[in-house]
């Protein structure tokens, strides 16, 4: 409690900090504290939270650029490692349309890499100070940027073609030199000899169509350039011209293995903000459906981990036991896969008579196959030869780089979201948070595991006492959601999966922004596997559990 | 002579079943060429660079080891059909070859041949 | 010389444990039946084709070309519930010049389209497309996005469209059982295959801007 009360202290004197730094600094106390500033004042604020020593703002969880009609910004969602609880929300803009220019923050958090160059692939702001600021979703011919509200499609300039064009690995940036002037530059991403090698996209090993062009000194991975957007379908900007019921059908497809989870973020979001009270039952059912969804994204990343390292009987084993929660999802709502179970209100169908019989069969059934999983790939010499100390992640490049979830915890980071922002039932739930300290690619593969042990206790804990009731409030035809911007964060079986929405009290959202795990899990990916082996470079990505339409959206 | 005989018919039946196996495929396959076909496979991206470049030397030292090791076993079969006839003269006079042979891949060994070198400093 | 045109009826065209009237589509291989029935063949040919054929569809090795949600289908209808391994499809090469058959799981969007072509040009004749899903048929629940390919019938030349979102296991062995009858009714000597879908109507050069065709060899004679 001492460090509730200092943290609470500190909260304000960051306040007093601010307002010293930028005077004109507008603070709201919105859903989170909301701080709007310039743009020249944007970089002090954030050095000065990101040094603060009692309450260290360390983590940016999301950057989501925006398109206000008059202004281009950005709007930086940031929370202390140390205090999940607290969160503090920086939103700049710039006039200007022609040339937007924003000053990056990559110097102060390392995540904000692949942001930025997002941002500016969508929306055309370019970072001051960013090292490569090369588009990150899009085609390199890509014209206009789609996310601008002023944007229109014209299939003649951007159509579709089946020629190659080349990659050019040169990354031009603007630095900002002594004086304050600005100047253009552009560096070369690889050296002249280097032997590159494009691993990706149509490859069986990369869990999608991940794109790593890697430049090779033999078998050592010299470098790694990430290349990403071959799964890109523009589902934010599709969600800007749907209704929010409609919006619900999308995020099944953003992160498929913890399908439910993402739509059950997207649902509270809109709730919160259309203050919607969901009935007890409908809370139940979501949180059993979550866990089990977590259970089965668990089995399918053990599967596949396994069968890159070349194990595949584990894959089968895994999948054997994951066609168990796909019955159980088939019987309840149709879908094994794509789970159309939430609804915004509550759930769209009750659960079927003997749903407590076979989910109480599974667990156990479970438990015993966890052992089996522990007998015989656990502790086997090559597996151990081939995980323990490869693909290390230290704590503080964890919390940079924004990698939460199974990956997070096992690099000593304590980040699970149903701890610290409890969400439906997490609070009157009894469960641990599995936390390692080692950091390497064993540490990660045994954190899953668990994980999957602590989920059956959840379910345990909650199968015997649902409550009769409804499954879904009753709610207005037209959803609308009142003007504002509004945030919610779950945790999916990969990590901190976040929703934003600002509304403008139409039936359509503003603007929609997902938070995604797998783009910092992937961001992560050219540091810790510089220097091993090409078929570690595997293990490791392996490891790491992203899935690819996650990352592009 | 039937010796001789045994190994020509055995040489002929080779060179014939490659012959046919190879010859229907040419003469009943379908046809199809394209640019792209030619191209070589780098995960559905045209590749980047020339292929003809150094390889490091680790690749080459891997692969006399293993040529060493096979030739040796090739050795082996002639003597193991008749090891029974050689005794023990022949098992000391293979035991010697072994030795000598394995000599040569403890030298590898301590020598850190059989470990990947990196060439760039790191 | 005897002529006897081979597969004359639907019935004739066998799978195991699978009989005709069970096939929703029997129209459709009727008509491509008939397309091929123009200059018979004589029996021993025409034996010849069916042992082919029948060694061909029972061992169609499909490349590994998941992009999203449908792969996980098609890798869960691999694994040991619904056993792909039945049809001979259980090994899914890596490489497109040892594959027959790509099974198109996933969205494929402006980025990948080049990509996919090149895979499929890579592959070796005789090859066969299997659409799955319904991304890879129209486009799927991204119709309107700027980025997503409305079909992957203008890309390259589709055999089977399996509707579904994704579809259930037996969804897709039902369209790999189609596939499979059409692959039995071909004539592997004289190399006469059926005519695939194919609209390739706005596919633009990226530097010139003008409308391409790619080039196809479907009747490589």
């Amino acid at each position: 409690m001492n460090n509730r009360e200092a943290y609470n202290t500190a909260m304000k004197e960051i306040i007093q900090i601010i307002q010293e730094i930028a005077s004109d600094a507008q603070i709201e106390a919105r859903q989170k504290l909301t701080v709007t500033v310039s743009p020249d004042q944007l970089h002090p604020i954030m050095e000065a939270l990101r040094r603060n020593e009692t309450l260290c703002f360390d983590y940016l969880i999301s950057l989501t650029g925006m398109d206000w009609g008059d202004k281009l910004g950005a709007i930086y969602q940031l929370s202390p490692s140390a205090d999940l609880t607290q969160e503090v929300v920086v939103i700049t803009a710039t006039t200007d349309r022609d040339n937007p220019l924003l000053y990056s923050v990559t110097d102060l958090y390392e995540t904000a890499h692949l942001n930025e160059r997002e941002i500016y692939a969508l929306f055309g702001i370019r970072f001051i100070n960013n090292p490569d600021m090369r588009r990150f979703l899009l085609n390199d011919q890509w014209k206009g940027f789609p996310f601008r509200k002023d944007y229109i499609h014209d299939p003649k300039l951007n159509g579709e073609t089946v020629v190659s064009s080349e990659i050019i690995d040169i990354a031009p940036r603007i630095m900002e030199g002594e004086g304050g002037e600005l100047i253009e530059e552009s560096v070369a991403v690889f050296e002249e000899e280097d032997y590159i090698v494009n691993i990706g996209p149509q490859h069986p090993s990369t869990h999608g169509v991940m794109h790593f062009r890697t430049s090779l000194d033999g078998e050592i991975v010299k470098k790694i350039d990430i290349h990403s957007g071959y799964i890109h379908r523009g589902i934010e900007k599709l969600c800007e011209n749907m209704t929010y019921p409609q919006m619900l059908h999308l995020t099944d497809r953003l992160d498929y293995l913890s399908a439910n989870i993402n739509r059950h973020a997207l649902c509270m979001c809109i709730e919160k903000a259309a203050e919607i009270e969901i009935p007890e039952r409908a809370q139940y059912i979501r949180t059993i459906m979550d866990e089990l969804q977590r259970i089965s994204s668990h089995l399918l990343a053990w599967a596949t981990h396994c069968n890159d390292l070349g194990a595949t009987t584990a894959f089968i084993y895994g999948m054997r036991e994951r066609e168990h929660i796909l019955d159980i999802f088939d019987k309840t709502c149709g879908g094994r896969l794509i789970v159309n179970q939430n609804v915004v209100g509550g759930v769209m169908f009750d659960i079927y008579p003997d749903f407590q019989k076979d989910v109480k069969a599974f667990i156990h059934y479970m438990r015993g196959r966890l052992k089996e999983y522990d007998n015989f790939f656990s502790h086997n010499a090559i597996a151990l030869g081939r995980m323990v100390h490869i693909g290390h992640l230290s704590h503080e490049d964890a919390i940079s780089f924004g990698v939460t979830g199974p990956a997070g915890r096992a690099s000593g980071w304590s980040c699970d979201v149903r701890k610290y922002k409890p969400y439906a039932l997490y609070e009157h739930v009894e469960f641990k948070e599995i936390v390692r300290t080692e950091g390497d690619s064993y540490a990660r593969y045994l954190n899953r595991l668990d994980e999957i042990a602590e989920s059956l206790h959840i379910i345990e804990q909650l199968i015997d006492n649902i409550p009769s009731g409804e499954i879904c409030a009753k709610v207005k035809p037209i959803i609308r959601v009142p003007a504002g911007q509004f945030f919610q964060s779950v945790e999916t079986g990969k990590g901190e999966f976040g929703v934003f929405i600002e509304g403008r009290g139409d039936k359509n959202p503003y603007r929609v922004k997902f938070r995604s795990p797998s783009l910092s899990a992937v961001s992560v990916i050219p540091l810790i596997s510089e220097g091993a082996f090409l078929s570690d470079l595997i293990g490791i990505t392996g490891s790491m559990d992203f899935v690819i339409p996650d990352i592009d959206r | 002579m039937t010796d001789s005989s045994f190994f020509l018919v055995v040489l002929l039946a080779g060179i014939t079943l490659v012959a046919v196996g190879l010859g229907a495929a040419l003469l009943i396959s379908p046809r199809s060429v394209n640019f792209q076909k030619g191209e070589p496979y780098e995960c559905g991206l045209p590749t980047h660079g020339t292929s003809w470049m150094q390889f490091r030397v680790g690749y080459y030292l891997y692969a006399i080891l293993f040529l060493m090791f096979d030739v040796e076993i090739i050795f082996l079969y002639p003597w193991a059909t008749i090891v029974r006839s050689l005794g023990i003269t022949g098992l000391v006079s293979i035991l010697m070859f072994i030795v000598i042979l394995s000599l040569g891949l403890a030298y590898a060994w301590k020598k850190g041949v059989l470990e990947w070198k990196s060439t760039t400093s790191k | 010389m005897e002529e006897r045109s081979i597969g004359m009826e639907v019935n004739d065209v066998k799978i195991k444990a699978f009989p005709a009237e069970e096939f929703k589509d029997n129209d459709t291989l009727q008509r491509y039946i008939d397309e091929l029935k123009e200059a018979g063949s004589s029996v021993i040919v025409g034996k010849l084709d069916q042992l082919i054929n029948w060694g061909r569809a029972n061992s169609l090795w499909p490349i590994a070309f998941a992009t999203s949600c449908c792969g996980i289908e098609f890798m869960a209808a691999a694994a040991a519930h619904y056993d792909l391994s039945r049809f001979g499809m259980e090994v899914t090469r890596n490489s497109p010049r040892q594959a027959d058959v790509m099974v198109v799981a996933g969205t494929i969007v402006n980025k990948m389209a080049p990509l996919l072509r090149r895979v499929y040009d890579q592959m070796a004749e005789p090859k066969y497309v299997v659409a799955m899903g319904a991304c890879s048929i129209s486009g799927g629940p991204f119709l309107n996005s700027y980025n997503v390919i409305q079909g992957v019938d203008r890309i390259v030349p589709v055999d089977v469209y399996i509707p579904g979102c994704p579809p259930r296991p037996e969804s897709l062995f039902y369209g790999l059982l189609q596939l499979q009858r059409k692959v039995k009714v071909e004539r592997f000597f004289g190399n006469k295959r059926i005519k695939r879908n194919y609209r390739p109507e706005t596919l633009i050069h990226p530097e010139t801007g003008e409308t391409i065709d790619p080039q196809i060899d479907f009747d490589n004679e």
